[in-house]
């Protein structure tokens, strides 16, 4: 019932909007895609995964269809939309602000 | 904008198309969980470990399809319609309770509307005049009476020198008879004095209100009609002004016709009710010596000027008070008491429609701390579908949403019922109240009224849903659904606060049932005090000679000894006579400064006393009986020794220790000649002054043939020997046989004066009584609902202690002792309230204090006598406790 996350929910966002600024993905692909690039530092639960998702398709950043995906079954297919870029701009853009500022504090350059 | 668009469009589609996102949402997850085993597949795990694996990754796959769903939004809407059909079907499921609770709503919340209207009708509303807050009545006031009306003169003085009210005027009831129209008939009218309209700030709809020139004597020939009047008598003919018409057999000329709905702003002497009641106005003329002042018989009302408040505008009154007195000894001690209108309306009734509404707001305060009650009970044996529910993925704000939504079901439901219960209830209890009851025809059930029902409708659905709400969706899960399949069990904390729910109700329920106790004595008190006469079988009617016709005192006291004489020959006809005024029907006026031969006035007050007149059998029709000497005789005429009667309070005020036969008083002459004294011949019993007052006035008679005034204006009384509404017909016919162009009016039972004089306290009294009712049989339930629940958690445990030896007796004193436990710690505190409360009620009451001693060993015997009923059935079930199943068990 509670949100089993160990991401903060803004930066799940970014690495979706990321994610999928390369190509549509489904739900699975986006797991597995950030789960490899981080060279599976970060877990996606689907828990927090597909609550994420649809609320990011609410928010009209993403948009989602149907069609064959890899397996030859059909999957749901998530898309950036032109709103969907935008937002990923702001966000990288606080995210560098953030890091950067935690590196600083941190004190590791 | 864009993006406010796309979210209205994604939730509309969400909402519009919820069967097919839903099922999206399914098959997105369900492809989700096929790539997972699939991938375990692929890890070499075998086909059913790799599906249990994947799901135990995925986590709930409900509480996620939940989360997504809330992600959407929709489901505020989509919830609350799930919420409702759902807690229609549960509600569906268990008729009794939800009709129970829905029909003490009702009646809560429909008592608390009705009252609520009342109100808002008489003391929310502003009064029906402009700026009404400025204005405000004037009486006099002296160390015997609190509130006294006006004289002409002083009002004279006052008017022309006071610097506090941009306008003053006076008004006295003085009804006159219409004739030349029809049958003649008598108007309820009032004699004014000029810019009495301008007071009030109504203009007349036609013509102009009176000026001064038509206050002088000789000058007040003219009459202002209220527009029903015009309506009614005269067609609503349009060229009514400056038409001649005919009030007590002299012409007066229409100078105006007020606009509809004025209302009368009420009158403490004769008084007329509330409203839109007077027919007509004429000019009251300054006539006699300024030097005697004048007797006291106006009401004062004055307009303050902005900014001017009261105690300023008595001051200044005061100012000029003191100066008259030094010119006019008459004018001694007297102080001037002024009153904003507003309360002098109102402030009779102020209290008991407050202490009405806290009363019916308790009711309402011990229905929703009920219906609490008996949702927890509901709650512990629905806590295993609430454990299925919480375990199924509904978080616990949805289960209190969804608990909220059953209660506020019910409120809604109990508070629809409760407006047409409203609307209903207010309608009788305006026709119950008696007619002189404060802006009685402004109480009306209305858009405030009506709102203010729907507020404590959400109000008490939140109110008592929320608290069993959160408790049960705190329900411990796995115990919920281990425990679930036998009966739940309530959880310690759970009884506790059921324990003191009842406890609540029934210390709520015994201050109400110590108010009405006590309002119950006060109102046996009021009907066993003597009232001072006999009401029963006694007819009475107004029959007014204009004095036109009877100019002088002996055509007058002819025609009533006429009249009297042909009615006491009726059959049945036991007494028959006529009087100045009647009891309890607002006869207060007094004449002061007379003389009584070998008595000093004491310092600063004069001699005052009621002043009235009445034929020989007047105080035997009316039952008043004599203490001392002789009634009037037929030889009390013009030119026989002057004779007076008293009442025991004038005897008692001026020859406390003596009798008072044989002395003598003069009223009017600065030098009395021996013909000029009226010797007291008889002293008659009291009359209560007024129903709620046990004290009695002082007050004499004069016989009408030696009266001082030509009154005119009597009520004839005839007691009968059985029911007498059947002399009606033979009184019109007498009345008519006399003098074809008399009216008459007010045909009334005396009884039903009397009784009507008591429908206020009698209306309180039952509509107290029925609060605590309610609020008894609810507590009862409360304390039914509790004790059997313990009862069917006991029974094991009953049941063992019958296998070790204890008798039925032992069971049933065990049952009743906690029930009886919890009522007296309820009743403790219910006394303690109304013991704290009690100066509330006290200036209601009528020979019996609030904190009765009877009343609340009553009250508490009551409580405990319906704790011990309540619990009864319980005790009975506990006696039936197997004690071998219990010994199996263990």
């Amino acid at each position: 019932m509670s949100k089993p996350s160990d991401l903060i929910q803004g930066t799940l966002d970014l690495l979706i909007l990321k994610t999928l600024a390369l190509e549509p993905m489904h739900g699975w692909a986006i797991a597995k895609r950030i789960q490899q690039v981080s060279q599976e530092v970060l877990q996606v639960t689907q828990g927090a995964l597909y609550p994420a998702l649809h609320r990011l398709e609410q928010q009209g950043w993403l948009r989602a269809e149907w069609r064959a995906s890899e397996t030859g079954r059909e999957a749901k297919f998530y898309r950036l939309t032109k709103a969907g870029r935008v937002q990923l701009d702001k966000e990288l853009e606080q995210w560098r602000r953030l890091s950067h500022a935690v590196v600083q504090v941190v004190g590791e350059a | 904008m864009d993006r406010w668009c796309n979210l209205l469009r994604m939730r509309l589609r969400s909402w519009m198309r919820r069967k097919r996102v839903e099922t999206e949402l399914d098959r997105e997850l369900r492809y989700h969980l096929e790539r997972q085993v699939e991938e375990n597949l692929a890890a070499g795990i075998s086909a059913g470990e790799a599906r249990l694996a994947a799901l135990r990754m995925f986590g709930g796959v409900s509480q996620v399809q939940e989360e997504c769903r809330e992600m959407r939004r929709t489901q505020y809407v989509e919830n609350l319609w799930q919420d409702l059909r759902y807690a229609v079907r549960m509600l569906g499921k268990s008729p009794v309770f939800t009709v129970v609770v829905v029909l003490t709503l009702a009646l809560s919340i429909g008592a608390n509307s009705a009252i609520f209207s009342v109100i808002d009708g008489v003391l929310l509303k502003p009064l029906p005049y402009p700026r009404a807050e400025r204005l405000a009545r004037v009486f006099y006031r002296s160390k015997n009476f609190a509130k006294f009306p006006v004289n002409p003169w002083d009002f004279l003085d006052f008017r022309a020198r006071n610097r506090s009210f941009e306008s003053f005027a006076i008004y006295t009831r003085s009804d006159i008879q219409l004739s030349g129209v029809g049958e003649p008939v008598k108007l309820s009218a009032f004699r004014i004095s000029a810019g009495y309209f301008t007071v009030l700030g109504v203009a007349p709809a036609r013509g102009r209100e009176f000026d001064f020139v038509e206050e002088r004597p000789g000058n007040g020939n003219v009459v202002i009609l209220s527009d029903r009047l015009w309506r009614r008598q005269f067609g609503a003919a349009t060229d009514i002004l400056g038409r001649k018409i005919v009030l007590d057999a002299k012409p007066y000329t229409v100078v105006g016709v007020m606009p509809p709905g004025v209302d009368h702003p009420g009158n403490a002497y004769n008084s007329v009710a509330y409203g839109d009641t007077v027919d007509a106005w004429y000019p009251f003329e300054f006539e006699g010596n300024p030097g005697q002042r004048g007797p006291h018989y106006l009401e004062g009302i004055g307009r303050l000027k902005p900014g001017v408040t009261v105690t300023q505008a008595a001051a200044d009154f005061n100012t000029i008070m003191a100066d008259l007195a030094t010119h006019y000894p008459g004018d001694q001690g007297w102080t001037i008491y002024m009153v904003p209108l507003y309360q002098e309306i109102v402030g009779p009734v102020h209290r008991l429609l407050l202490v009405l509404l806290g009363a019916v707001g308790l009711v309402l305060l011990i229905a929703c701390v009920n219906t609490a009650n008996l949702l927890l009970a509901r709650a512990t044996a629905r806590q295993r579908e609430i454990a299925v529910r919480a375990a199924l993925g509904a978080g616990r704000w949805r289960l209190v949403r969804q608990m909220l939504a059953e209660s506020l079901l019910m409120a809604i439901l109990g508070g629809g019922l409760g407006a047409l219960l409203a609307s209903a209830g207010v309608r009788a209890l305006v026709a119950f109240l008696p007619a002189g009851f404060p802006r009685l025809a402004a109480i009306h059930v209305n858009g405030l009224v009506f709102g203010f029902t729907a507020l404590i409708t959400l109000a008490t659905g939140l109110f008592f849903g929320l608290v069993p709400a959160l408790q049960s969706s705190r329900t411990d899960l796995q115990q919920g659904l281990r425990e679930g399949g036998r009966g739940a069990t309530g959880t310690g904390r759970q009884t506790r606060l059921r324990s003191a729910l009842v406890v609540g109700e029934v210390s709520l329920a015994c201050v109400l049932l110590a108010g009405a106790g006590v309002m119950l004595r006060s109102f046996l008190n009021l009907l066993h005090t003597d009232a001072g006469f006999q009401p029963l079988h006694v007819l009475t009617a107004r029959v007014s000679l204009p004095d036109t016709t009877y100019k002088t005192k002996d055509a007058i006291a002819r025609f009533y000894k006429t009249l009297l004489d042909g009615l006491s020959t009726l059959p049945g006809v036991q007494a028959a006579g006529a009087g100045t005024d009647l009891p309890w029907t607002g006869y207060d006026d007094n004449l002061g400064g007379f003389t009584i031969e070998g008595k000093q006035e004491p310092p600063n007050e004069s001699f005052h006393a009621r002043y009235h007149a009445a034929t020989p059998d007047y105080f035997r029709a009316i039952g008043i009986p004599l203490v001392r000497g002789r009634y009037f005789t037929d030889r009390d005429i013009k030119g026989a020794p002057r004779a007076l009667i008293v009442n025991q309070a004038m005897a008692r005020r001026y020859w406390p220790n003596e009798d008072p036969v044989g002395w003598r008083i003069d009223f009017f002459d600065d030098k009395p000649k021996d013909s000029d004294w009226y010797t007291i011949v008889g002293v008659v019993g009291d009359v209560k002054d007024k129903p709620q007052n046990s004290a009695a006035e002082p007050a004499f008679w004069w016989p009408i043939p030696q009266q001082p005034w030509g009154f005119g204006d009597m009520s004839v009384v005839l007691r009968s020997a059985s029911d007498p509404v059947r002399l009606t017909g033979h009184l019109r016919e007498a009345v008519r046989g006399l003098d074809p162009s008399l009216a008459v009016a007010d045909v009334r039972l005396l009884d039903q004066v009397a009784a009507e004089s008591f429908s206020t306290p009698r209306i309180s009294l039952f509509l107290v009584g029925l609060f605590a009712a309610l609020a008894l049989s609810l507590a009862a339930i409360g304390i039914y609902g509790v004790i059997s629940y313990s009862v069917s958690q006991r029974m094991h445990e009953f049941g063992m202690r019958v296998a070790l030896g204890a008798s039925s007796w032992d069971v049933i004193r065990l049952v009743m002792g906690q029930s009886v436990a919890l009522t007296a710690i309820g009743v403790t505190l219910g006394l303690g309230t109304t013991l704290a409360l009690a100066g509330i009620l006290d200036s209601m009451l009528y020979g019996v204090s609030a904190k009765d001693p009877l009343t609340l060993i009553c009250v508490a015997a009551t409580a405990v006598a319906t704790a011990a009923m309540a619990c009864y059935p319980s005790a009975r079930r506990a006696t039936s406790a197997d004690p071998v199943a219990a010994l199996r068990a263990e």
